[in-house]
């Protein structure tokens, strides 16, 4: 290791330092607010290292991390990611009773899990960074302990969860023993130089995707999604929904190209029906849901469907044009998640939480500017235009048409058109008449952190819809670093 | 390496890992469902073991003490809550557990 290296690493250092202090700090003095304030510096020093490092060339540290653009653009995003979270936490844990301080250690030491996950090039350190996401990721979840769901969520998690690493694991150990290599570009060497397929190597990658297609949710891996959004606190699912799976999803991206994995057909025959089931088993069943967050949850797994047809378009076009789409796709898809859940968690209070269909009946009565903000992810979920989702789904379309795959982009606008109606739905009944709420008007409390990275959010939404070219400018210089 | 072929180390365990999925799929304990995903967890752990050998190479051994060190740390969250789901229901039967449907 030189010193290049070590700058290079410095902003899975600073986050990893931050959580040590952040705990340290925890240990001489209990106070909400001032662990609240060292978390989010830790992660502003973080992304400050990142914009130092932004222009420089990528570094290799050793055979584990890769930083280069792509994987300081994904660090980048999580980062702010985290730091909205950490924003919504604020707000949705300060009036709740308890020792509420070591959620942010957990939020830092998941974010380095997943910060370490979009750098990694090695299967060692993409174990780690999984394992240390998800261990984080059991305990936030059942962090409200009081409340009925949260146990159930988090128990059914961690099984789960633990199943599916070990697939993970067992198919690793198979590629492992025919090639002999662990890092990427090693078995895309490996790779590159068999001529036939092998038995072993097809068995370890399927056993890898159904590793993380847990991990995505995406289709018949999906049962514990549901469960896991309605039953983890708002800001949490938030944090699950994004940061978590952006950060896997990168890192399969980075996999398949420079793994080399395209070349094997039947992966990407695979991963089809995978994606075809996630929209039309994801759109289907949020029609059903009565609950806002478990209609997220569905509406997600049709999203990540989604973002798989452009990802699977890189069997036939350049892995450049791959990345810029399932990158614009992510940002947008962040933007919106973090918004909605966000709405949620302002809405909700220690007694209750807001996640009822009927909670949001007359809303726009109550509280416009919520109801304003809520209308405007939705319909960007909806991928309804001059909102950045509908410029996401342009580009789902455009590397779907360029590799021809007709079939696929058939499901997407089935589930586009399913989307829209249940969106447009939970807009409707914020939209009915006050008279027939049957809740008491909740004491509306002053969440000024939430609300502001609310108004951020929704500029943000507008911004990327109606001028989008700054954002691709900026993810066309990260596309071609990939190697 | 010599002796044992590679074949033979990654049937085994293949064998072992199936059974502790079977071995999830149909207890209804918790502690015994942690138990089986332990079994799933030190099977890939074999796994790594017998590649290693076959490339005479300490990869393997290296990704097995990773894969130890997570399975602790899972099955220590795992027991705390299965601590908790005692207290709060009085039993570790995963079906009692279970309300939230749909």
């Amino acid at each position: 290791m030189n010193s290049n290296q070590f700058i290079a690493l410095a902003p899975i250092l600073i986050i990893a330092g931050a959580a040590v202090v952040t705990m340290l700090i925890i240990a001489i003095r209990r106070n909400f607010v001032l662990i609240n304030c060292v978390s989010a510096c830790g992660i502003l020093l973080s992304l400050l290292a990142v914009g130092l490092i932004w222009q420089a060339n990528p570094v290799q540290a050793t055979s584990l991390i890769r930083v280069d653009g792509y994987a300081l653009f994904y660090t980048a995003l999580l980062l702010l990611t985290g730091l909205s979270v950490i924003g919504l936490c604020y707000d949705y844990f300060k009036a709740r009773t308890g020792e509420n301080e070591e959620l942010f250690v957990l939020l830092l030491t998941a974010l380095l899990g997943a910060v370490v996950l979009v750098s990694s090039s090695h299967f060692a350190s993409f174990f780690i960074g999984l394992e240390t996401l998800s261990i984080s990721l059991f305990v936030l979840i059942s962090y409200t302990i009081n409340r009925q769901n949260s146990l159930e969520a988090a128990i059914k998690y961690l099984i789960l969860s633990g199943v599916s690493s070990a697939f993970l694991l067992f198919g690793m150990a198979l590629i492992y023993a025919q090639s002999g290599v662990l890092d990427f570009n090693g078995i895309g060497r490996y790779l590159m130089n068999q001529k036939d397929m092998n038995a072993l190597v097809l068995s370890g990658v399927i056993l890898i995707i159904a590793g993380v297609g847990f991990k995505l949710s995406l289709a018949p891996f999906h049962l514990w999604t549901p469960d896991v959004y309605e039953g983890a606190p708002s800001p949490i699912t938030a944090f699950i929904a994004t940061a978590s799976k952006g950060a896997v999803f990168a890192l399969l991206l980075r996999y398949f190209i420079s793994a080399y994995n395209y070349s094997y057909l039947p992966f990407l025959t695979v991963l089809s029906v995978i994606a075809v089931l996630s929209i039309l088993i994801g759109n289907l069943l949020a029609l059903l849901q009565n609950n806002v967050k478990r209609l997220l949850a569905y509406s997600s797994i049709g999203h990540m469907g989604y973002v798989l047809v452009a990802f699977i378009a890189g069997g036939r076009i350049a892995p450049a044009l791959v990345v810029e789409s399932v990158t614009f796709y992510l940002v947008t898809y962040f933007i919106t998640t973090i918004g909605a859940f966000g709405i949620i968690s302002v809405l909700s209070t220690p007694q209750i939480e807001a996640d009822d269909l009927s909670f949001y009946r007359g809303l726009f009565w109550r509280q416009p500017w919520l109801a304003t903000i809520f209308t405007l992810m939705l319909i960007s979920l909806a991928g309804i235009p001059l909102t950045a989702g509908f410029i996401g789904k342009f580009y789902i379309f455009a590397s779907g048409a360029d590799a021809r795959l007709w079939g696929l982009l058939l499901t997407v606008i089935v589930g586009s058109g399913l989307g829209l109606y249940y969106y447009l739905r939970v807009v409707v009944v914020m939209s009915m008449n006050v008279e027939a709420t049957a809740i008491e008007p909740v004491e509306p409390v002053q969440k000024r952190m939430s609300t502001t990275i609310l108004a951020v959010l929704t500029l943000l939404l507008l911004w990327f819809g109606l001028y989008p070219g700054h954002l691709i400018e900026s993810i066309l210089l990260i596309s071609n670093s990939l190697k | 390496m010599n002796g044992i072929p590679l074949e033979l180390g990654l049937v085994l365990s293949a064998v072992l890992f199936v059974l502790g999925l079977i071995g999830v799929m149909v207890r209804r304990n918790l502690i015994m469902i942690l138990m089986s995903l332990e079994v799933m967890l030190n099977a890939t752990g074999l796994a790594f073991i017998v590649a290693g050998s076959r490339w005479g190479q300490a990869d393997g051994q290296i990704m097995f003490l990773l894969i130890l060190t997570l399975a602790a740390a899972e099955v220590g969250v795992g027991l705390g809550l299965a601590l908790q789901i005692f207290h709060r229901f009085q039993t570790l039967d995963a079906d009692s557990v279970n309300e939230m449907q749909g």
